[in-house]
């Protein structure tokens, strides 16, 4: 907007002083307005049913990309000026979903950091919708360069980061309990040198009693003014003062499971424990963090019941969840679906809710001028099955399929060719 | 070998009795087998020994115990309904490229083109990879300790002629690189139980050189070849290729790729399939599809299909630049080919017991009892479905395939909707 309005005010001075640039400014004028009537549009998505939650829209609509950017989200867009249109109706589009908690710091190495336990994003994030992943703390402030060399640059997928206050990242036992390892100072100067990629701090695995690896990391996201992400492998150290040292808009994951390795959120009864209570008030965020081990219909029922809800659907994608029951956040998505969940409230946590919470409010919407990060989504109906990470099977009607991806305006994923130009026929 | 010297072993006196006690357990047992895992109630397709109907089939110690109608629930741990699915021998798929990697400067091999399998396979029915000449006789070992001894899925491989397997385009046309004396030592002393041919790919000479040198080395390990015949201007004849340069069991690749300027295409101008495709299909050579990213095209396979020029072997050439294309996985691969005409059990057999008997892996693709139990489960889902080709054409379908459950080892390594599973209220 601003640039549109300096635009012709700078312009303006120049035909004052050039005649030359009258001629040129005349000239380009008439290209522009003439584009404003007929601008083109590259993707044109008709019909479908549009979910932006940062911009209250609810209803059917259709989108223009232009550009690689969301050019407009208005009712009845004229087809005349697209160079391709796609029949989105019956369909549900949404902003491309954000999965804030994964590992992709994929290599040869054993384990997690530059590991082959990690995966290379590109290989599940499109099929499920996703355009954006972040990074669970897997790099830490040193092996950070490699994981931005070999994965994120390489990456079509947005690639995010929670930077592990350990300095290697995920490197396993014993290395990730070195206190001396965990540098506030460092940790918060590689954050403020990757500001379009680092989000945040990650305190994760630690099996001592002491304080210092969470106090370390919260001072890291003191410094560098990010928030926290609670991994919680943290067996010696209390829930309730764990949750009680987090700041509002630090994020808990792994919420809704019974890890032996944690105090569940739920007490003997079933009941939201206080602490948890006083923590949701406080403003501190529940992601679901599913994981191969991590996820209890048992727990996330019971707390959707008492309206504790997740304020993410990270998947924690790594190696040993992707073939379990988690199978890919939108598989997560389709189980509170059918949890009782509604799709508008799903998608504000698959998409704005996550994207406010790791400040990037560019990201998770469909603002014209936006980058255009779409996912378009089907309800399937029939008969479902979910599994927890318990091997507990839940049944349902309805189940999230991702028909069309666009990440950048691009086309990456198209399940049954909607956005195909030509048909075959036999 | 191994298990022959363990038993010479216990043939001590007490051997003797435990011996004793086996024989007799093992006549119980015969009566009341203990089954780890029965399938009840799902059409069975396995080609290798011509079922092809309702059947149940039960899984003991890793291996398929019995396939047969009925088999009674009584004696088995655990039961799953998979009425109204097809059950079939774990999906082979004989075109990947599976050696992932942080090589900055590779192309394929130890690079980032390629991907970490188990992410593809189970959740497509796929148990069993071949890699198609990722890595050389240099490499190789890189390949095994890196993926391959990682990898759940089974991962076997082509070697490549090329010292450095698929490293980069430029090292592939060093002819000085195709050692078969030494990619035959590679195959046939160091790792026969892996290694299943030799792939010639991305040659760009001009001549059959690096085609002879593969084949070559195959008669050396008496292995089949596979061939992804490069580029070549102007191109080479695929009629000498196919009638004089390769021998009755080896593999073209790319069958139905169209891109006649740099490479011959079966389907002429005209969508005529040339006469001597059809001579070479019964002197043996064997067509792979290799969909991949740019090598699956519409005016080729339909075609091709209708006039009667039917691949022997579906596979996906998957790699970073398939995966989210056209290609996507063996199970939208197998309803693509169903969208152009072919039933499910012509589809199950080009997946599993065509490509087995390819690379002589006759204990792969099969249910035989005794068999290790590489098992999938199917739905076939109806409705309205597209299939794209690498050019962004759109085929329609009304059926496709559906991964429901995917069996390796006798152990469950995928459940799409958690078949068999207790639900979790149940003691509630």
């Amino acid at each position: 907007m601003n640039i549109n309005c300096l635009f012709p005010v700078n312009h303006a001075l120049n035909i004052l002083l050039n005649i030359r640039a009258v001629c040129f400014v005349v000239f380009f004028h008439c290209i522009f307005s003439s584009d404003l009537q007929a601008q083109e549009i590259d993707i044109l998505l008709k019909g479908g049913h549009v979910i932006d939650p940062k911009n209250n829209i609810d209803a059917i609509m259709d989108v223009a990309v232009a550009n690689g950017k969301i050019l407009k989200v208005a009712p009845n867009i004229s087809e005349s000026n697209a160079r391709q249109v796609v029949n989105a109706s019956g369909l549900y589009v949404t902003p491309g979903l954000i999965d804030i908690h994964t590992h992709v710091f994929v290599g040869s190495k054993d384990g997690f950091a530059d590991g082959f336990s990690s995966l290379s994003p590109d290989d599940f994030t499109f099929r499920a919708g996703i355009t954006t992943v972040v990074d669970a703390g897997t790099s830490g402030w040193r092996n950070f360069p490699v994981f931005k060399k070999n994965v994120i640059d390489r990456s079509q997928t947005r690639v995010l980061a929670f930077l592990n206050i350990a300095g290697s990242g995920m490197t396993g036992f014993p290395s990730e309990e070195d206190i001396n390892d965990m540098d506030s100072h460092m940790t918060s100067l590689v954050i403020k040198q990757y500001p379009d990629i680092i989000v945040g701090v990650k305190i994760g695995h630690y099996r001592g009693s002491e304080w210092t690896p969470f106090d370390r990391a919260l001072e890291a996201g003191k410094i560098a003014d990010v928030p926290l992400l609670v991994e919680c492998h943290l067996p010696l150290l209390p829930l309730e003062d764990i949750l009680g040292r987090m700041r509002p808009g630090d994020i808990y994951t792994h919420s809704f499971c019974t890890a032996a390795d944690r105090t569940c959120i739920l007490d003997e009864q079933g009941k939201i424990r206080p602490c948890v209570l006083e923590a949701r008030k406080k403003g501190v965020l529940f992601d679901v963090g599913h994981g191969g081990a991590m996820f209890h219909f048992s727990v996330a029922l019971p707390a959707l019941k008492q309206r504790l809800l997740p304020d993410s659907f990270g998947s924690d994608l790594h190696r040993f969840s992707m073939n379990s029951g988690m199978k890919s956040m939108l598989d997560i998505m389709s189980k509170y679906l059918n949890m009782g969940m509604s799709i508008e409230d799903i998608i504000f946590r698959a998409t704005w809710n996550p994207a406010t919470f790791v400040k990037r409010p560019d990201l998770g919407n469909l603002s014209e001028g936006s980058d255009a990060d779409i996912a378009v989504l089907n309800v399937r109906k029939g008969n479902f099955g979910f599994i927890d990470t318990g091997g507990n099977r839940m049944e349902g009607d309805r189940k999230l399929e991702a028909e069309l991806t666009i990440r950048g305006g691009k086309v990456v994923w198209d399940l049954n060719g909607i956005a195909a130009r030509k048909q075959f026929i036999k | 070998m191994i298990f022959r010297n363990r038993k010479i072993q216990t043939l001590s006196i007490p051997g003797l009795l435990v011996f004793f006690v086996f024989l007799l357990s093992s006549t119980i047992k015969i009566q009341a087998q203990t089954i780890d895992l029965l399938l009840k109630g799902g059409h069975v397709i396995d080609p290798k020994n011509k079922i092809d109907s309702k059947m149940d089939v039960a899984i003991s110690d890793g291996k398929i115990l019995q396939v047969a109608l009925d088999i009674p629930a009584k004696n088995a741990k655990k039961v799953i309904n998979v009425d109204g699915m097809y059950v079939t021998p774990g999906l082979i798929d004989m075109h990947v490229h599976a050696f992932y990697g942080t090589d900055q400067g590779s192309y394929i091999a130890n690079g980032w083109d390629a991907l970490p399998p188990d992410g593809f396979t189970f959740r497509a029915g796929v148990t069993t990879v071949v890699d198609a000449g990722s890595a050389g006789w240099r490499n190789f070992r890189d390949f095994k300790k890196q993926t391959i001894d990682r990898s759940q899925v089974r991962v076997l491989a082509f070697l490549n002629i090329s010292g450095t397997g698929m490293y980069g385009r430029y090292e592939e046309q060093d002819v000085n690189e195709m050692n078969p004396v030494m990619v035959s030592y590679m195959i046939n002393r160091l790792f026969p139980e892996i290694l299943v041919g030799v792939k010639s790919a991305h040659y760009w000479g001009g001549d059959f050189t690096s085609v002879d040198k593969a084949v070559e080395a195959g008669n050396l390990a008496n292995v089949p070849v596979m061939v992804d015949l490069g580029e070549h201007h102007p191109p080479l004849s695929i009629e000498d290729l196919f009638l004089k340069h390769l021998r009755p069991g080896d593999i073209w690749t790319h069958t139905y790729a169209n891109a006649p300027q740099d490479r011959e295409v079966p389907v002429d101008e005209n969508g005529k399939v040339k006469p001597f495709i059809f001579e070479a299909q019964k002197r043996g050579i064997i067509f792979d599809v290799g969909h991949g990213g740019g090598a699956f095209f519409f005016n080729q396979a339909v075609p091709a299909i209708q006039q009667g020029f039917i691949v022997d072997v579906i596979s996906s050439d998957l790699h970073t630049g398939s995966m989210n294309s056209g290609m996507k996985d063996m199970t939208n691969l197998l309803s693509k080919f169903m969208a152009m005409g072919l039933s499910v059990q012509d589809v199950i057999l080009r997946a599993t017991w065509n490509p087995a008997k390819v690379i002589k892996r006759p204990d792969l693709g099969n249910l035989s009892p005794g068999t290790v139990a590489d098992v999938s489960v199917f739905s076939l889902r109806k409705g309205d479905f597209g299939f794209l080709d690498v050019r962004g054409n759109k085929l329609e379908g009304n059926q496709k395939l559906e991964s429901e459950l995917t069996i390796r080892g006798g152990k469950i390594v995928w459940n799409l909707n958690g078949l068999g599973s207790p639900d979790w209220n149940a003691k509630r």
